[in-house]
Protein backbone atom coordinates (compact mmCIF):
# COMPACT_ATOMS: atom_id res chain seq x y z
CA UNK A 1 0.00 0.00 0.00
CA UNK A 2 2.83 2.14 0.73
CA UNK A 3 4.50 1.72 -2.56
CA UNK A 4 1.92 3.73 -5.07
CA UNK A 5 2.92 7.02 -3.97
CA UNK A 6 6.62 6.36 -4.83
CA UNK A 7 6.23 4.33 -8.22
CA UNK A 8 3.82 7.61 -9.19
CA UNK A 9 6.79 9.63 -8.39
CA UNK A 10 9.82 7.02 -10.21
CA UNK A 11 6.79 7.23 -13.32
CA UNK A 12 7.09 11.40 -12.86
CA UNK A 13 10.92 10.84 -13.02
CA UNK A 14 10.92 9.18 -16.03
CA UNK A 15 8.64 10.90 -17.78
CA UNK A 16 11.20 14.16 -17.10
CA UNK A 17 14.06 12.24 -17.93
CA UNK A 18 12.41 11.16 -21.43
CA UNK A 19 11.35 14.98 -22.17
CA UNK A 20 15.19 16.26 -21.29
CA UNK A 21 16.37 13.30 -23.66
CA UNK A 22 14.04 15.07 -26.00
CA UNK A 23 15.59 18.42 -25.83
CA UNK A 24 19.02 17.14 -25.62
CA UNK A 25 18.52 15.33 -29.15
CA UNK A 26 16.61 18.16 -30.22
CA UNK A 27 19.31 20.58 -29.28
CA UNK A 28 22.43 18.82 -30.56
CA UNK A 29 20.10 18.30 -33.65
CA UNK A 30 20.38 22.01 -34.17
CA UNK A 31 24.10 22.78 -33.34
CA UNK A 32 24.56 19.99 -36.13
CA UNK A 33 22.13 21.92 -38.65
CA UNK A 34 23.95 25.03 -37.40
CA UNK A 35 27.62 23.37 -37.98
CA UNK A 36 26.84 22.17 -41.63
CA UNK A 37 24.95 25.70 -42.47
CA UNK A 38 27.80 27.42 -41.37
CA UNK A 39 30.39 24.68 -42.92
CA UNK A 40 28.42 25.49 -46.26
CA UNK A 41 28.10 29.69 -45.92
CA UNK A 42 32.11 29.48 -45.10
CA UNK A 43 33.05 27.36 -48.34
CA UNK A 44 31.38 29.27 -50.39
CA UNK A 45 32.84 32.35 -48.88
CA UNK A 46 36.13 30.62 -49.49
CA UNK A 47 35.63 29.90 -53.50
CA UNK A 48 33.69 33.38 -54.17
CA UNK A 49 36.77 34.86 -52.46
CA UNK A 50 38.78 32.57 -54.83
CA UNK A 51 36.67 33.71 -57.93
CA UNK A 52 37.17 37.47 -56.97
CA UNK A 53 41.09 36.92 -57.18
CA UNK A 54 40.59 35.48 -60.35
CA UNK A 55 38.18 37.89 -61.32
CA UNK A 56 40.50 40.79 -60.21
CA UNK A 57 43.42 39.33 -61.99
CA UNK A 58 41.22 39.43 -65.38
CA UNK A 59 39.93 42.93 -64.76
CA UNK A 60 43.53 43.47 -64.54
CA UNK A 61 44.57 42.46 -67.31
CA UNK A 62 41.61 44.26 -69.61
CA UNK A 63 43.03 47.48 -68.16
CA UNK A 64 46.51 46.18 -69.22
CA UNK A 65 45.08 45.74 -72.52
CA UNK A 66 44.61 49.27 -73.28
CA UNK A 67 47.73 50.20 -71.20
CA UNK A 68 49.39 48.13 -73.68
CA UNK A 69 47.70 49.10 -77.43
CA UNK A 70 48.88 52.80 -75.80
CA UNK A 71 52.35 52.26 -75.06
CA UNK A 72 55.73 53.34 -76.69
CA UNK A 73 56.59 49.65 -77.60
CA UNK A 74 52.79 49.18 -79.67
CA UNK A 75 51.27 52.14 -80.00
CA UNK A 76 51.64 54.09 -83.63
CA UNK A 77 52.51 57.67 -81.78
CA UNK A 78 52.49 60.07 -84.65
CA UNK A 79 53.88 57.41 -88.03
CA UNK A 80 50.16 56.82 -89.21
CA UNK A 81 49.76 60.60 -89.80
CA UNK A 82 47.76 62.28 -86.10
CA UNK A 83 48.01 60.23 -83.14
CA UNK A 84 45.58 57.55 -83.10
CA UNK A 85 44.09 55.54 -79.60
CA UNK A 86 44.38 52.22 -79.64
CA UNK A 87 46.58 52.08 -82.52
CA UNK A 88 49.26 49.65 -83.23
CA UNK A 89 52.03 49.40 -85.40
CA UNK A 90 52.08 46.18 -86.73
CA UNK A 91 55.91 46.57 -88.07
CA UNK A 92 57.13 47.97 -84.55
CA UNK A 93 55.67 44.99 -82.99
CA UNK A 94 57.33 42.62 -85.75
CA UNK A 95 60.86 44.04 -84.41
CA UNK A 96 59.54 43.60 -81.10
CA UNK A 97 59.49 40.02 -81.42
CA UNK A 98 62.68 39.50 -81.99
CA UNK A 99 63.53 40.94 -78.43
CA UNK A 100 61.05 39.22 -76.64
CA UNK A 101 63.15 37.81 -74.54
CA UNK A 102 64.04 41.39 -72.74
CA UNK A 103 60.23 42.44 -72.17
CA UNK A 104 59.26 38.42 -70.74
CA UNK A 105 58.59 39.96 -66.98
CA UNK A 106 57.99 43.34 -68.14
CA UNK A 107 54.39 43.36 -68.23
CA UNK A 108 53.70 41.03 -66.12
CA UNK A 109 51.44 38.29 -68.57
CA UNK A 110 51.82 35.42 -69.74
CA UNK A 111 50.75 35.92 -73.33
CA UNK A 112 50.30 38.45 -75.42
CA UNK A 113 48.52 37.45 -78.96
CA UNK A 114 47.10 39.86 -81.73
CA UNK A 115 44.25 38.14 -83.84
CA UNK A 116 43.38 40.14 -86.98
CA UNK A 117 39.66 40.85 -87.32
CA UNK A 118 39.10 41.89 -90.71
CA UNK A 119 40.16 40.76 -93.19
CA UNK A 120 39.82 37.22 -90.85
CA UNK A 121 41.77 33.94 -90.89
CA UNK A 122 44.11 31.36 -89.23
CA UNK A 123 47.19 32.12 -90.15
CA UNK A 124 50.17 32.38 -87.92
CA UNK A 125 52.36 35.17 -88.81
CA UNK A 126 56.08 33.81 -89.10
CA UNK A 127 59.09 35.90 -90.71
CA UNK A 128 58.22 34.35 -94.25
CA UNK A 129 54.53 35.43 -94.18
CA UNK A 130 54.61 38.94 -92.76
CA UNK A 131 52.50 40.74 -93.29
CA UNK A 132 49.77 38.50 -95.09
CA UNK A 133 49.06 36.42 -92.23
CA UNK A 134 46.01 36.43 -89.25
CA UNK A 135 47.70 35.76 -85.81
CA UNK A 136 50.52 36.87 -84.45
CA UNK A 137 51.97 35.97 -81.18
CA UNK A 138 54.31 37.88 -79.62
CA UNK A 139 55.10 36.27 -75.94
CA UNK A 140 53.94 32.68 -74.85
CA UNK A 141 55.28 31.58 -71.61
CA UNK A 142 54.09 28.19 -71.59
CA UNK A 143 52.16 28.02 -68.33
CA UNK A 144 48.52 27.69 -67.49
CA UNK A 145 47.08 30.74 -68.09
CA UNK A 146 43.37 32.85 -67.04
CA UNK A 147 40.99 33.62 -70.13
CA UNK A 148 42.24 36.13 -72.86
CA UNK A 149 41.16 39.47 -72.13
CA UNK A 150 41.04 41.48 -75.09
CA UNK A 151 40.49 44.91 -77.02
CA UNK A 152 39.79 45.92 -80.72
CA UNK A 153 42.92 47.52 -81.71
CA UNK A 154 44.11 49.53 -85.05
CA UNK A 155 46.82 47.69 -86.73
CA UNK A 156 48.41 49.43 -89.06
CA UNK A 157 51.52 48.95 -91.12
CA UNK A 158 53.09 50.60 -94.38
CA UNK A 159 52.17 48.75 -97.24
CA UNK A 160 53.69 49.53 -100.96
CA UNK A 161 51.29 48.79 -104.01
CA UNK A 162 52.93 49.84 -107.26
CA UNK A 163 51.99 53.38 -107.21
CA UNK A 164 52.33 54.55 -103.55
CA UNK A 165 53.56 53.52 -100.04
CA UNK A 166 49.84 54.22 -98.04
CA UNK A 167 49.07 53.35 -94.56
CA UNK A 168 47.43 50.33 -94.26
CA UNK A 169 44.86 50.02 -91.33
CA UNK A 170 42.82 46.74 -90.24
CA UNK A 171 40.62 45.58 -87.61
CA UNK A 172 42.40 43.37 -84.59
CA UNK A 173 42.18 42.35 -81.08
CA UNK A 174 45.07 42.60 -78.87
CA UNK A 175 44.89 39.69 -76.67
CA UNK A 176 46.21 38.77 -73.60
CA UNK A 177 46.32 36.52 -70.48
CA UNK A 178 47.54 36.37 -67.30
CA UNK A 179 49.00 33.41 -65.33
CA UNK A 180 46.76 31.70 -63.26
CA UNK A 181 47.68 30.71 -60.31
CA UNK A 182 44.95 29.47 -58.23
CA UNK A 183 45.22 26.08 -59.97
CA UNK A 184 46.15 23.76 -56.99
CA UNK A 185 46.67 25.89 -54.27
CA UNK B 1 -7.25 13.25 -23.35
CA UNK B 2 -7.34 17.08 -23.18
CA UNK B 3 -3.83 17.55 -22.45
CA UNK B 4 -2.42 14.88 -24.57
CA UNK B 5 -4.06 16.64 -27.67
CA UNK B 6 -2.28 19.93 -25.98
CA UNK B 7 0.83 18.22 -25.83
CA UNK B 8 0.28 17.11 -29.29
CA UNK B 9 -0.34 20.70 -30.77
CA UNK B 10 2.76 21.76 -28.93
CA UNK B 11 4.75 19.69 -30.85
CA UNK B 12 3.31 20.10 -34.67
CA UNK B 13 3.65 24.38 -33.46
CA UNK B 14 7.59 23.40 -32.96
CA UNK B 15 7.87 21.06 -35.72
CA UNK B 16 6.26 24.14 -37.83
CA UNK B 17 8.55 26.88 -36.67
CA UNK B 18 11.52 24.74 -37.48
CA UNK B 19 10.36 24.23 -40.56
CA UNK B 20 9.75 27.83 -41.25
CA UNK B 21 13.41 29.14 -39.67
CA UNK B 22 14.97 26.02 -42.30
CA UNK B 23 13.30 27.37 -45.04
CA UNK B 24 14.40 30.98 -44.25
CA UNK B 25 18.17 29.82 -43.83
CA UNK B 26 17.51 28.16 -46.95
CA UNK B 27 16.15 30.74 -49.18
CA UNK B 28 19.03 33.10 -47.76
CA UNK B 29 21.47 30.36 -48.84
CA UNK B 30 20.17 30.40 -52.40
CA UNK B 31 19.49 33.78 -52.49
CA UNK B 32 23.39 34.23 -51.60
CA UNK B 33 24.26 31.98 -54.04
CA UNK B 34 22.27 32.92 -57.09
CA UNK B 35 24.17 36.55 -56.47
CA UNK B 36 24.90 36.83 -59.83
CA UNK B 37 29.08 37.90 -60.22
CA UNK B 38 29.35 37.53 -63.36
CA UNK B 39 31.18 39.33 -65.78
CA UNK B 40 28.98 41.00 -68.72
CA UNK B 41 29.24 39.23 -71.78
CA UNK B 42 29.80 42.56 -73.74
CA UNK B 43 31.13 45.99 -72.08
CA UNK B 44 30.28 49.00 -73.52
CA UNK B 45 34.04 49.95 -73.56
CA UNK B 46 34.63 47.25 -76.12
CA UNK B 47 31.81 48.75 -78.52
CA UNK B 48 33.55 51.93 -77.93
CA UNK B 49 37.25 50.91 -79.08
CA UNK B 50 35.51 48.92 -82.36
CA UNK B 51 33.68 52.36 -83.53
CA UNK B 52 36.86 54.19 -83.04
CA UNK B 53 39.09 51.71 -84.79
CA UNK B 54 36.81 50.53 -87.20
CA UNK B 55 36.43 54.22 -87.83
CA UNK B 56 40.50 54.16 -88.67
CA UNK B 57 39.96 50.98 -91.14
CA UNK B 58 41.83 51.67 -94.41
CA UNK B 59 39.30 50.61 -96.91
CA UNK B 60 39.59 49.68 -100.41
CA UNK B 61 38.39 53.37 -101.91
CA UNK B 62 41.04 56.18 -102.95
CA UNK B 63 41.30 59.38 -103.99
CA UNK B 64 44.67 60.87 -106.00
CA UNK B 65 46.48 61.32 -102.54
CA UNK B 66 45.28 58.05 -100.20
CA UNK B 67 43.15 55.38 -99.46
CA UNK B 68 40.03 56.38 -97.25
CA UNK B 69 39.55 55.13 -93.76
CA UNK B 70 36.32 54.05 -93.00
CA UNK B 71 35.85 57.90 -91.94
CA UNK B 72 37.02 59.48 -94.51
CA UNK B 73 34.64 56.64 -96.71
CA UNK B 74 31.68 57.79 -94.77
CA UNK B 75 33.11 61.82 -95.52
CA UNK B 76 33.27 60.81 -99.03
CA UNK B 77 29.69 59.15 -99.30
CA UNK B 78 27.88 62.04 -97.40
CA UNK B 79 29.70 64.44 -100.06
CA UNK B 80 29.02 62.18 -103.50
CA UNK B 81 32.12 61.64 -104.04
CA UNK B 82 33.37 58.85 -105.85
CA UNK B 83 36.66 56.34 -105.74
CA UNK B 84 39.50 56.71 -107.77
CA UNK B 85 38.49 53.75 -109.68
CA UNK B 86 35.12 55.29 -110.80
CA UNK B 87 33.55 52.92 -108.15
CA UNK B 88 30.20 54.29 -105.54
CA UNK B 89 32.15 55.21 -101.94
CA UNK B 90 28.58 55.04 -100.87
CA UNK B 91 28.39 50.92 -101.94
CA UNK B 92 31.82 50.75 -100.87
CA UNK B 93 30.83 52.25 -97.48
CA UNK B 94 28.25 49.88 -97.28
CA UNK B 95 30.22 46.91 -98.14
CA UNK B 96 33.28 47.56 -95.99
CA UNK B 97 31.12 48.14 -92.57
CA UNK B 98 28.99 44.94 -93.02
CA UNK B 99 32.42 42.87 -93.00
CA UNK B 100 33.55 44.98 -90.24
CA UNK B 101 30.72 44.44 -87.80
CA UNK B 102 30.11 40.53 -89.30
CA UNK B 103 33.82 39.80 -88.15
CA UNK B 104 33.58 42.00 -85.24
CA UNK B 105 30.44 40.63 -83.59
CA UNK B 106 29.88 36.93 -84.59
CA UNK B 107 25.85 36.54 -83.71
CA UNK B 108 23.76 33.35 -83.85
CA UNK B 109 22.01 30.82 -81.50
CA UNK B 110 25.35 29.23 -79.90
CA UNK B 111 26.99 32.85 -79.11
CA UNK B 112 25.98 35.38 -76.32
CA UNK B 113 25.53 38.21 -78.88
CA UNK B 114 21.57 37.53 -79.79
CA UNK B 115 22.16 40.57 -82.79
CA UNK B 116 23.04 44.38 -83.77
CA UNK B 117 22.31 47.39 -85.12
CA UNK B 118 25.26 50.06 -86.32
CA UNK B 119 23.76 53.28 -87.75
CA UNK B 120 25.85 56.05 -89.20
CA UNK B 121 23.92 59.45 -88.33
CA UNK B 122 24.53 62.43 -90.21
CA UNK B 123 23.33 65.71 -88.99
CA UNK B 124 20.66 64.03 -87.40
CA UNK B 125 19.45 61.58 -90.13
CA UNK B 126 20.25 58.08 -90.45
CA UNK B 127 21.91 57.81 -93.50
CA UNK B 128 23.63 53.84 -93.09
CA UNK B 129 21.60 51.32 -90.85
CA UNK B 130 23.22 47.98 -90.71
CA UNK B 131 20.98 45.48 -88.55
CA UNK B 132 21.33 41.64 -88.00
CA UNK B 133 19.48 39.09 -85.52
CA UNK B 134 17.44 39.65 -82.80
CA UNK B 135 17.01 43.12 -80.60
CA UNK B 136 16.64 41.72 -77.24
CA UNK B 137 16.15 44.27 -74.16
CA UNK B 138 19.54 43.26 -72.88
CA UNK B 139 21.53 46.18 -74.81
CA UNK B 140 25.01 47.71 -74.88
CA UNK B 141 25.96 50.52 -76.76
CA UNK B 142 28.61 52.57 -78.05
CA UNK B 143 29.08 56.08 -79.92
CA UNK B 144 31.83 58.16 -81.98
CA UNK B 145 31.24 61.72 -82.82
CA UNK B 146 33.39 63.84 -85.51
CA UNK B 147 32.57 66.81 -87.69
CA UNK B 148 33.92 67.59 -91.00
CA UNK B 149 33.03 70.67 -93.75
CA UNK B 150 30.32 71.54 -90.99
CA UNK B 151 28.71 68.16 -90.76
CA UNK B 152 27.99 66.38 -88.03
CA UNK B 153 28.54 62.55 -88.14
CA UNK B 154 27.60 60.20 -85.27
CA UNK B 155 28.38 56.20 -85.33
CA UNK B 156 25.91 54.35 -83.32
CA UNK B 157 26.27 50.64 -82.33
CA UNK B 158 23.96 48.65 -80.01
CA UNK B 159 25.03 44.82 -79.36
CA UNK B 160 22.09 43.14 -77.76
CA UNK B 161 22.89 39.95 -75.73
Amino acid sequence: MLEFPFKFESCRNKKGQMKIQQMIFMIIAVIILFAMVGLFFLSTAFSSLRKSATTLAQEESMLLVSRLANSPEFSCGNAFGNSKTNCVDFDKVAGLKNHIGEYSDFWGVAKIEIRKIYPSGEKLCTEANYPNCEIFKILDKNVNTLPYSHNFISLCRKELNDKITYDKCELALLMIASEDRTNGN
Amino acid sequence: MGIKYKSAQEEMVGFAVIMVIIAVILLILISFLSRNEDKEVVESYEIESFIQTALQYTSDCENELEFFSLQGLIVACEEGKPCLDGKDSCLILNSTVEKLVENGWQTGEQSSIKGYNFKIITNDKTTLEFKKGNETRNYKSGFQGFAKSRDNYEVTLDIYT
